[in-house]
C-alpha cells in the first residue's frame, strides 16, 4: 500500500509542479482559446504566402511559426543584459541576427598584437594607458577596416558607394515631400522601388557578420581596459595630468604618426574641460565637461573610439554618422559619469549601418537628440545605446529609439531613472493623414515590401515611471517580416501612440509589448494594444498593476486581415476604455474568406470596462472570430494589499 | 503587278504602325490613368474612384494592359487592377481567361480572384481546369472563385479540394461549398470541424449553418461524441446556433449522457439555442454541479442573452 501511495505520489507530483509552474498568461491563451474552439497554436503564419527573400532573420521567421513564443522570447531578450558588460548584451543579441537557414557566423579578421607593435612606439610612459591604446589602435587600424574588407568583399567598388548613397536614401525622409504632386510622388516612389530592386540583386553578397563580431570583440577588450585604467586613477596612486605628463620628449620634427596616442585623428584630453572639433579615430578624455563637435565622411569609413570618463559633457553631430556611429565600420562612445547631452544628425546615438554603433552611458541625466536612424538603430548592422543610470530624455524623428532594418537590429537598453522617449513629429505621414507624423520608432521592425524583410527593433527600460508618446507606428510595432519589442520592467508607465501601436504587427510580421510592474496607461486611437494585420501578430502583455487602457478601434485583442491580436493583463484592477465595440476587445475580422483572431484575457481583479468586456464574464464577439474573458485566477499579493491601504 | 504588291505591303505596315501607334497611345493613357487611380495618398482620394470608372469606360481593350501590371509588388496596385476588373464587368471575362495559362503563377493566382470578383459563369470551366495546379495560392483561389460565381458546376472540383493538403485550399473549399450549398459536403465539413488549420475548422462550421438545417442536426448528432474535441465543442454550437427541436433534442440528450467539455458544450448551445427558457432547462443545467469557470461560461451566456434581448 505504502509502495503504491509512492507511486502516485510520483506520478502526481510532477504534473502538479507543472501545472504551478505554468504562467497564468499561458493559462489564459489555453483557457480563452478553447472557449472558442481555438487553440493557441492556431496562431501562426506560414512562410510562403509570399516569396521568400534572403535577409529574413532566422528568429523573425522562427517567431512567425509560433508568435506567441515572443513571451518568452522577449524575456529571454530583457535578461540579455548584465551590469557593467555591454559586450555581453551585444553578444547576446548578435546571436539573433543570424539570417535564416544560415549555417555558420564568420568571425572578425584575428589580428595579431605584432601588427601593431611594429608601426607604433611608445610615447606615454603608463603601462595601463598604453595597453588601452594599443588595444584600441589595434582594432582602429587593422581589425575594424579588415573586417569591414571581409564583410563587403563580394561588392563592386560602385556597389559599396551604393551603400552610403542610395540605400541610405531609402531611410531619409524629406519634410518637402508632403507638398509632392501626384506624379512627383509617384515618380519618387518609383525611383525608390529601382534602388530596392537594384540592392536586392546584390544585397545578398553582404555579410554583416564579420565587422559586428569586431565590433563586439572590441567592446570586451576596451572595457577591461578602460576598468583597469579607471582602477588605477581611483585607487589615487597616481593621477590623469602625471599620466599624461609622464611622456617622452619628442623633437618637434619627428612623424608622430608612429607614436601610439600622437597618431593623427587621435586626441588625449586631461581633466579639464576641452573642446574637439572634426572627425576623429579615438579620443580619451581624463574629466571636465567637455564639448565634442564631430563629423564623419563616409567616403572614408572608419572606427571611432571615444571614451570619456567624466564630466557633463555636450555631444554635438556636425554630419551624419557620430556619437556611438559605425557606419561601413565600428563606432563606439564610452561615456562613465556626467549629466550628457547629445544632439545628433542622423545615422549616430548607436547607430549600426553596415556596421556596428555602440553608445555606452554609465550615469547621469541624460538627453539624447536626433532626427532618423538613432538612438539604438540597426540596417544590415547593429545599433545598441545603453544607459544605465539617470533620468534621461529621448527625442527623435524617425526610425529610432529601438529600430530594426533589414538584417539590422536596434535596441536601447535604459536601466534606471524616470525617462521620457518622444519620437515623431516632423515627417508628416502623407498617406493616411494631414496632421499626423510618422514615428517607426521605439521598438519597431522594418522591412520594405515585399522585397526584403526587416530586423529587430527593442527597448528594454528596467525601472523609472517612464513615458513613451508618438505617432504613427511605434511602440513594439513592425511592418514586413520583422519584429519589435518594448519590455519595460517596473514602473508607473504612460504609452501615448495614434495609430498602430502597443503591441502590433502590420503585414507578415510581429510586435510585442510585456509592461512587468507599475500602473500603467496605455492610450491612442486605432490598431492599438494587442493587434495584428495581414498575416500578423501584435501582442501585449501587463503582468501587475492596475492599468488603464483606451483606445477608438481595432484594439485591445484585434485581429484584422488573418492577422491575431493578443491583450493580457494577469493582474490588478484595470480600466478598459473603447469607442467602438464592433471591432474590439476579442475581434476578428475576414479577409481572403476566412477570420482573423482577437483575444483579450484579464485574469484578475475588480475590472471596468467600456465595450464588450465585463468583469467576471466570458464572451464572443459578433465577428471571424475572438472574444474575451474576464476571471479571477490570481490571488492579490500581500504587497498589493497593503500599496491600497 | 509588283506595284500593287508594293502597295499592299506599304498599307500592310502603316495599318501595323497605325495599331501599335494607338496600342501605345492606350497605354500611355492607362499608364497615366493609373497612377491617379492606384494612389493611396490622402489628398489625391477623391480622384481614386472617378479614374477607375474612366479606365473601366475605356472598356476590355485594357484588360490586357492591365493583366501585364498583376504581378506588380504593390498591395494598391494590384487591388486597383481588381476594382477596374470588377468595373469592366463580363467584358474584360475572355481575356482572363486566356490569362490563366500564363507561366507567373502570380499572374494566375491574381486573374483567379479578378473572376471571382467578377462573377461570370462563363469563368467556370477555365477555374475548374486548375483548381488542380501545383501552386496552391492558385488552387486556393480557384476553388474560391468558383464559390463566389456559385455555378454547382463546380461541386466535384469544390468537394475534391477537402482533401488538399494544405489548409488554405480546404478551407475555400469549405467557404464554397457553404456558398453553393453542395449538401454532399456536408460530411466532409463535420471532418473538417476538426481540422488542424483554424480556418478550415471555423470556416466549415459557418459553411454547415448555410446548409439545410434538418439534414445538417441529423449528420451532427453522431458526431459529437468524436474523439476530437474540435468537432464535439463547433457541434454543438452549431445545433445551438440551429435551434430547431431536432437540435435542441440532440443538445439536451448529450448534455444527459456526456461528461466533462462535451456535457459543458452541450449546456452552452443548449442555454444560447433557449435563451428564454421556454424548454425549462436552465435551472437543470445551472445546477448541474460545473466548476466555477465552467459555471461562469454558462452564467456569461445567459447575461449575454439578456443583454441582447435588452437592445
Amino acid at each position: 500500500m505504502t509502495k503504491l501511495i509512492i507511486i502516485i505520489f510520483l506520478i502526481i507530483t510532477p504534473a502538479l509542479i507543472a501545472q504551478e509552474s505554468e504562467k497564468p498568461e499561458q493559462f489564459g491563451l489555453n483557457h480563452l482559446t478553447e472557449y472558442l474552439s481555438l487553440k493557441p497554436s492556431d496562431i501562426s503564419f506560414r512562410t510562403d504566402y509570399t516569396e521568400p527573400d534572403s535577409f529574413r532573420l532566422q528568429i523573425v521567421a522562427d517567431l512567425m511559426q509560433q508568435p506567441l513564443g515572443m513571451i518568452p522570447y522577449i524575456d529571454k531578450f530583457k535578461s540579455s543584459y548584465v551590469k557593467k558588460q555591454p559586450g555581453l548584451v551585444a553578444s547576446y543579441l548578435f546571436a539573433d541576427m543570424k539570417k535564416e537557414n544560415q549555417t555558420s557566423r564568420e568571425k572578425a579578421y584575428y589580428a595579431d598584437i605584432s601588427e601593431i607593435q611594429k608601426k607604433y612606439n611608445l610615447y606615454y610612459t603608463d603601462m595601463t594607458l598604453n595597453q588601452l591604446l594599443t588595444r584600441a589602435a589595434t582594432y582602429i587600424e587593422v581589425i575594424y577596416p579588415r573586417s569591414i574588407d571581409k564583410s563587403l568583399a563580394f561588392l563592386s567598388k560602385d556597389e559599396k558607394k551604393f551603400l552610403t548613397h542610395e540605400f541610405k536614401e531609402l531611410l531619409v525622409q524629406r519634410v518637402s515631400d508632403e507638398l509632392l504632386s501626384v506624379e512627383a510622388m509617384d515618380s519618387l516612389e518609383k525611383v525608390e522601388e529601382a534602388y530596392i530592386e537594384q540592392f536586392v540583386a546584390f544585397g545578398i553578397k553582404i555579410d554583416k557578420d564579420p565587422i559586428i563580431d569586431a565590433g563586439i570583440s572590441s567592446v570586451n577588450e576596451l572595457m577591461l581596459e578602460i576598468q583597469s585604467l579607471r582602477r588605477l586613477l581611483k585607487s589615487k596612486s597616481t593621477t590623469a595630468s602625471k599620466i599624461l605628463s609622464d611622456a617622452f620628449e619628442l623633437p618637434d620634427n619627428i612623424n608622430f604618426d608612429a607614436y601610439l596616442g600622437r597618431q593623427s585623428g587621435w586626441k588625449i584630453g586631461g581633466t579639464g574641460n576641452d573642446y574637439y572639433t572634426g572627425d576623429y579615430k579615438f579620443i580619451l578624455d581624463f574629466g571636465g565637461d567637455d564639448v565634442y563637435d564631430l563629423s564623419y565622411d563616409p567616403k572614408n569609413p572608419h572606427g571611432t573610439i571615444i571614451i570619456d570618463l567624466s564630466g557633463n559633457d555636450s555631444y554635438r553631430s556636425q554630419t551624419d554618422f557620430t556619437l556611438g556611429s559605425g557606419c561601413l565600420s565600428v563606432g563606439l562612445l564610452f561615456d562613465f559619469e556626467g549629466n550628457d547631452r547629445y544632439d545628433a544628425k542622423s545615422f549616430s546615438i548607436g547607430s549600426g549601418f553596415f556596421g556596428m554603433g555602440m553608445l555606452y552611458d554609465v550615469s547621469g541625466d541624460d538627453r539624447y537628440d536626433g532626427d532618423t536612424h538613432v538612438q539604438g538603430a540597426g540596417s544590415f548592422g547593429l545599433g545598441l545605446l545603453i544607459d544605465e543610470d539617470g533620468r534621461d530624455m529621448y527625442n527623435a524623428a524617425l526610425f529610432s529609439q529601438g529600430f530594426g532594418f533589414i538584417e539590422g537590429l536596434g535596441s536601447i537598453f535604459d536601466i534606471k531613472g524616470a525617462d521620457s522617449y518622444y519620437a515623431g513629429g516632423k515627417y508628416k505621414d502623407i498617406l493616411r493623414y494631414d496632421d499626423h507624423y510618422l514615428s517607426l520608432s521605439q521598438g519597431f521592425g522594418y522591412g520594405l515590401r515585399p522585397f526584403a524583410s526587416g530586423g529587430i527593433g527593442a527597448i528594454v527600460d528596467i525601472d523609472g515611471n517612464d513615458t513613451y508618446n508618438s505617432d504613427i507606428f511605434a511602440q513594439a510595432a513592425s511592418y514586413w517580416w520583422s519584429l519589435g519589442i518594448i519590455y519595460d520592467s517596473s514602473g508607473n508607465d504612460s504609452y501615448n501612440c495614434f495609430q498602430y501601436g502597443q503591441g502590433c504587427g502590420t503585414h507578415m510580421t510581429l510586435g510585442g509589448l510585456i509592461d512587468e510592474y507599475g500602473n500603467d496607461v496605455y492610450f491612442g486611437k486605432g490598431l492599438m494594444q494587442g493587434v495584428g494585420h495581414d498575416y500578423s501578430c501584435g501582442l501585449i502583455l501587463d503582468r501587475h498593476g492596475n492599468d488603464t487602457y483606451t483606445a477608438t478601434d481595432l484594439s485591445q485583442g484585434a485581429g484584422s486581415a488573418n492577422g491575431a491580436g493578443v491583450l493580457i493583463d494577469n493582474e490588478g484592477d484595470d480600466r478598459y476604455f473603447i469607442k467602438n465595440p464592433k471591432n474590439t476587445q476579442g475581434y476578428g475580422n475576414p479577409r481572403r474568406d476566412f477570420g482573423s483572431i482577437g483575444l483579450f484575457i484579464d485574469l484578475s481583479g475588480t475590472d471596468q470596462y467600456f465595450g464588450n468586456g465585463q468583469d467576471n464574464f466570458y464572451w464572443k464577439t459578433n465577428s471571424k472570430w475572438g472574444g474575451g474573458i474576464d476571471i479571477e485566477t490570481i490571488k492579490k499579493d500581500s504587497t498589493e494589499v497593503k500599496d491600497e491601504k | 503587278m509588283r506595284n500593287k504588291v508594293s502597295l499592299l505591303i506599304l498599307l500592310l505596315v502603316l495599318s501595323i504602325t497605325t495599331n501599335s501607334t494607338a496600342q501605345s497611345t492606350l497605354k500611355k493613357q492607362v499608364d497615366s490613368l493609373f497612377v491617379i487611380a492606384s494612389s493611396g495618398e490622402l489628398k489625391y482620394r477623391d480622384l481614386v474612384k472617378p479614374t477607375i470608372e474612366e479606365l473601366a469606360s475605356l472598356g476590355s481593350v485594357i484588360v490586357p494592359i492591365l493583366v501585364d501590371k498583376l504581378d506588380t509588388k504593390s498591395a494598391r496596385e494590384r487591388l486597383t487592377v481588381n476594382n477596374i476588373f470588377k468595373a469592366i464587368g463580363a467584358g474584360a471575362v475572355p481575356y482572363l481567361i486566356t490569362s490563366l495559362k500564363n507561366p507567373n503563377g502570380l499572374i494566375v493566382q491574381r486573374v483567379c480572384t479578378a473572376l471571382g470578383d467578377i462573377k461570370d459563369s462563363s469563368a467556370v470551366d477555365a477555374l475548374i481546369a486548375i483548381a488542380d495546379h501545383s501552386r496552391w495560392q492558385v488552387r486556393d483561389q480557384a476553388i474560391g472563385s468558383v464559390g463566389d460565381i456559385a455555378d454547382n458546376k463546380a461541386d466535384d472540383a469544390v468537394l475534391f479540394a477537402f482533401n488538399d493538403e494544405i489548409g488554405q485550399v480546404r478551407k475555400s473549399a469549405a467557404v464554397s461549398s457553404g456558398k453553393m450549398k453542395i449538401l454532399e459536403s456536408v460530411q466532409l465539413l463535420i471532418h473538417q470541424l476538426g481540422d488542424d488549420f483554424y480556418g478550415a475548422r471555423m470556416s466549415a462550421a459557418e459553411a454547415l449553418l448555410k446548409l439545410d438545417s434538418t439534414y445538417i442536426a441529423e449528420s451532427l448528432g453522431d458526431s459529437l461524441f468524436s474523439q476530437n474535441s474540435f468537432v464535439s465543442s463547433l457541434g454543438c454550437q452549431i445545433l445551438g446556433k440551429i435551434k430547431t427541436d431536432i437540435a435542441i433534442d440532440i443538445l439536451y440528450q448529450t448534455f444527459h449522457t456526456s461528461t466533462g467539455s462535451l456535457k459543458l458544450s452541450a449546456a452552452l448551445a443548449l442555454l444560447e439555442a433557449d435563451s428564454t427558457d421556454l424548454c425549462g432547462f436552465q435551472d437543470e443545467i445551472m445546477s448541474a454541479g460545473f466548476d466555477k469557470f465552467s459555471s461562469l461560461k454558462l452564467k456569461s451566456v445567459l447575461q449575454a442573452s439578456d443583454t441582447e434581448s435588452d437592445k
